[in-house]
C-alpha cells in the first residue's frame, strides 16, 4: 500500500503538463491486481443501435411519403394527404431520428465520394440522395412538399402569404446555386460540410445546438409564417438541383383537368410564386434582332464563366484558410515564432506534438490542401458565373401564355391551390 | 436551348412552339436521368468494389488527449461521448489519479477531493488495497477530466467513447471539427466501440 502511495506521488510530481500526450495509451504502471476475495471482474455491454435496421425503415418512410404525396397531388388533387404526410415528417425525420442524414447533406457525401476515392459512401447515404431526385424526374418536387422535415416544418406554420417582389425572388433564387456550389468546394477538399454546420432547422428538431443557428432557424421560421418557405425557395441547395430535375420531369402537378378560366385564384393562393399569370407577349422581335440577342448572350456567358473563375481562384485562399490543416500549420508557425511563452500552448499544439509533430510533412499536406481549393474553387466560380449568366438571360425571355401556367422547377406540390380552383371544384362535385 | 424560342418562331418547317418545347423538355428529362444513373452507378460501383462503408462515429483512444472538447462541442445537450472504465486494464488503486484530484490535503470523498465534477465515479472496496470503481453513465458529461488523470498517473483504464446509443450518428460530427487530435473518425458497424482490453 505505501509502495504504492509513494509511486504514485513520485509519479505525480515527476511529470510535466507537457509530456502527458507523449505517453502511450495503455500504461502498466500499477500491476493488475491478484484478488484473493473471488473478486470476478463486472462484463460491460455497450448498446448498438441496429443501423441497417432503422435505415430500411428510414428509407421505406422517405419512399412512401414521397409516394403518398405523388399520388395526393398528381392523381387526386387533395392537400390533406400533404399535410398528413409533413406531420408525420416533422414527427419522425425531425424530432424522432433528428434529421440525420437527409438529403440536402447528403450532397456532400455524395460529391465527397465522386472526386475522393478514399471516402466509402454508405449505400444508405447514396439513396437518400438519389431517391427525391429521382421521384422529382417522375413525379415534380414531392420531396419538399411533405417528406422533407425542414420543407414541412415551414408549410406547417405558414399562415400569411405576402409575395416577395420578383425582381428580389430573381435574385434570392440565384443564393441557393451560390450556396450549392461553396458546400460543393468545401466538401470536395474534404474540408467541412458546410451545409451541416450552418443547418439553421436541425437545432430546433434537437431542441439545442448553437446560439446563432437556432437564431437563424427562428428567423426563418417567423419568416414563413408570411411568406411561404423562405428556406426553400432562397436558400436550400437540394431544392435548387430538385428544381431543375422537376422542370423537366415525366408527371407533373396540373391544377384541374379542365380547361383554365383564368380567374387568377390560385396564382393568389401559391405562397411560392409557382404559378405564372398568362401573359401576351407584346414585345414582337423580328428574326434578325432575335438572333443577334442570342449570339450575344452566347458571346457574354464565356466572358462570365472566366469573371466567375477568376472570383473564385482569388477567394480560394480564404476558403482554405478554414481548413483545419491549414489552421494547424498556422498555429505551429506561430508559435514557432514565440518560442518563449509554453504556457500559452494550445490542445492543438499539443496533440501535434505528441503524435511526432513533422512540420515538413504538414506543409506538404497543406500545400496539398491549398491546391485543391484552388482547384474546386476556380470551378465553382466559373459554375456561378454560368448561372447567373443563365440566369439573367432566362430573364429577358418572355413567352405567350394563354392560361395560368405552373412552373415546375418552382412547385413545391403542396397543393394548395387545389382547393382554391372554382373549375377543380365544379369537377370534384359532378 | 430554350431561348432559342423567339428566333425561330417564324421559320415555317419548325412545328408549333409548344411541340418543340415538349421536345426539349423530354430531351431534359432524358438528360437528368442519364445524370442520376450516372452518378448512382458510379457510386454503386464504387461501393461494390469491396471498401467498407464507415457508419458510426467513434474515439480512437491511442490519439485522444482529454481535452475535454467532447463535452461542450457535441450537438447534444448533454454529450454523446461518456467515460467507459476498461477493468481489466485497471490497477484498482486506494489512490486514483482518475478519482482523486491532485493535491489534495486529505483522501476523502469530499467534493472538493474528487475529479469528477459530477460526481459519475463510484468508488466501491474491494479488498484490501483494491478499490473498485464504476462509471455511471447517466451522470457522466464526458468531461474527460478522469482520463486526463488515469491516463497521467495511472494505468489508462479510464477512456473516452462515444455512446453510439446516444449519438445522433451526425452527417458530420461537430466535435470532430475541433477534436485537436484528430482522434474522432467514422469507423464500420462490427468496430462500434473502440474498447480497451487488459
Amino acid at each position: 500500500m505505501n509502495s504504492i502511495l509513494t509511486c504514485f506521488a513520485l509519479t505525480r510530481f515527476a511529470l510535466t503538463r507537457s509530456a502527458f500526450s507523449a505517453l502511450p495509451c495503455v500504461q502498466n504502471r500499477f500491476p493488475k491486481p491478484d484478488f484473493e476475495s473471488g473478486y470476478a471482474y463486472p462484463g460491460l455491454v455497450y448498446g448498438v443501435p441496429d443501423e441497417i435496421l432503422w435505415t430500411c425503415i428510414d428509407l421505406a418512410a422517405l419512399v412512401l411519403f414521397m409516394s403518398v404525396t405523388a399520388w395526393a397531388t398528381l392523381r387526386k388533387r387533395l392537400r390533406t394527404p400533404v399535410l398528413a404526410v409533413a406531420v408525420s415528417s416533422v414527427a419522425y425525420f425531425g424530432f424522432f431520428r433528428k434529421g440525420c442524414v437527409c438529403s440536402i447533406g447528403a450532397i456532400q457525401n455524395v460529391s465527397l465520394a465522386l472526386v475522393d476515392s478514399s471516402y466509402a459512401i454508405p449505400l444508405s447515404v447514396l439513396a437518400v440522395f438519389i431517391l427525391p431526385l429521382v421521384f422529382a424526374l417522375l413525379f415534380g418536387r414531392v420531396f419538399c412538399a411533405g417528406t422533407c422535415p425542414f420543407g414541412a416544418l415551414q408549410e406547417l406554420i405558414n399562415i400569411r402569404n405576402h409575395k416577395v417582389p420578383r425582381p428580389l425572388a430573381s435574385f434570392l433564387s440565384l443564393v441557393p446555386w451560390i450556396y450549392l456550389l461553396l458546400a460543393l468546394v468545401f466538401a470536395m477538399t474534404r474540408s467541412s460540410f458546410v451545409i451541416c454546420r450552418f443547418d439553421p432547422f436541425i437545432g430546433i428538431f434537437r431542441m439545442g445546438g448553437e446560439v446563432p443557428m437556432i437564431v437563424a432557424g427562428a428567423v426563418l421560421l417567423i419568416a414563413s409564417i408570411f411568406t411561404g418557405r423562405p428556406f426553400c425557395r432562397f436558400l436550400c441547395p437540394y431544392g435548387a438541383l430538385l428544381g431543375l430535375f422537376s422542370r423537366v420531369s415525366v408527371w407533373n402537378v396540373k391544377i384541374v383537368k379542365q380547361s383554365c378560366i383564368n380567374c387568377d385564384l390560385c396564382r393568389n393562393a401559391c405562397y411560392v410564386d409557382a404559378i405564372r399569370p398568362p401573359c401576351d407577349n407584346k414585345v414582337k422581335e423580328s428574326r434578325p434582332a432575335g438572333v443577334r440577342r442570342i449570339l450575344l448572350y452566347l458571346v457574354v456567358l464565356p466572358f462570365m464563366a472566366f469573371a466567375g473563375a477568376l472570383a473564385g481562384r482569388a477567394l480560394s485562399d480564404s476558403f482554405a484558410g478554414t481548413d483545419k490543416k491549414v489552421r494547424l500549420l498556422e498555429m505551429v508557425l506561430a508559435a514557432d515564432a514565440e518560442k518563449n511563452s509554453p504556457e500559452s500552448q494550445s490542445f492543438e499544439l499539443e496533440a501535434f506534438h505528441g503524435r511526432g509533430g513533422d512540420v515538413g510533412e504538414l506543409s506538404t499536406q497543406v500545400v496539398a490542401v491549398r491546391n485543391k481549393f484552388k482547384r474546386y474553387s476556380t470551378g465553382a466560380g466559373a459554375m456561378a458565373g454560368i448561372i447567373v449568366g443563365i440566369s439573367l438571360t432566362g430573364l429577358s425571355v418572355k413567352r405567350a401564355r394563354k392560361h395560368y401556367e405552373i412552373n415546375d422547377a418552382h412547385c413545391v406540390s403542396c397543393g394548395r391551390c387545389f382547393a382554391y380552383c372554382p373549375q377543380n371544384l365544379a369537377a370534384k362535385s359532378d | 436551348m430554350k431561348r432559342n424560342g423567339n428566333g425561330h418562331r417564324k421559320e415555317k418547317a419548325v412545328p408549333p412552339p409548344l411541340a418543340r418545347r415538349d421536345f426539349l423538355r423530354r430531351c431534359g428529362t432524358i438528360a437528368a436521368g442519364g445524370a442520376a444513373l450516372t452518378i448512382a452507378g458510379l457510386l454503386l460501383r464504387k461501393a461494390e468494389s469491396g471498401k467498407r462503408s464507415e457508419t458510426f462515429w467513434q474515439i480512437d483512444p491511442a490519439k485522444c488527449i482529454y481535452c475535454g472538447r467532447c463535452e461542450t462541442e457535441c450537438v447534444l445537450s448533454v454529450s454523446a461521448v461518456k467515460c467507459m472504465h476498461a477493468n481489466r486494464v485497471c490497477g484498482y488503486c486506494d489512490l486514483c489519479g482518475g478519482y482523486y484530484r491532485s493535491n489534495v490535503k486529505e483522501l476523502n470523498t469530499a467534493a472538493e477531493n474528487l475529479m469528477c465534477p459530477a460526481g459519475a465515479i463510484l468508488r466501491k472496496f474491494v479488498e484490501e488495497p483494491y478499490f473498485e470503481y464504476t462509471i455511471d453513465e447517466s451522470l457522466c458529461t464526458g468531461c474527460a477530466k478522469c482520463a486526463k488523470g488515469c491516463n497521467s498517473f495511472g494505468n489508462g483504464s479510464l477512456y473516452m467513447q462515444i455512446k453510439q446509443d446516444l449519438c445522433t450518428n451526425c452527417n458530420e460530427c461537430s466535435i470532430a471539427n475541433v477534436c485537436p487530435s484528430d482522434a474522432i473518425a467514422r469507423v464500420p458497424t462490427t468496430a462500434a466501440y473502440d474498447l480497451k482490453n487488459g
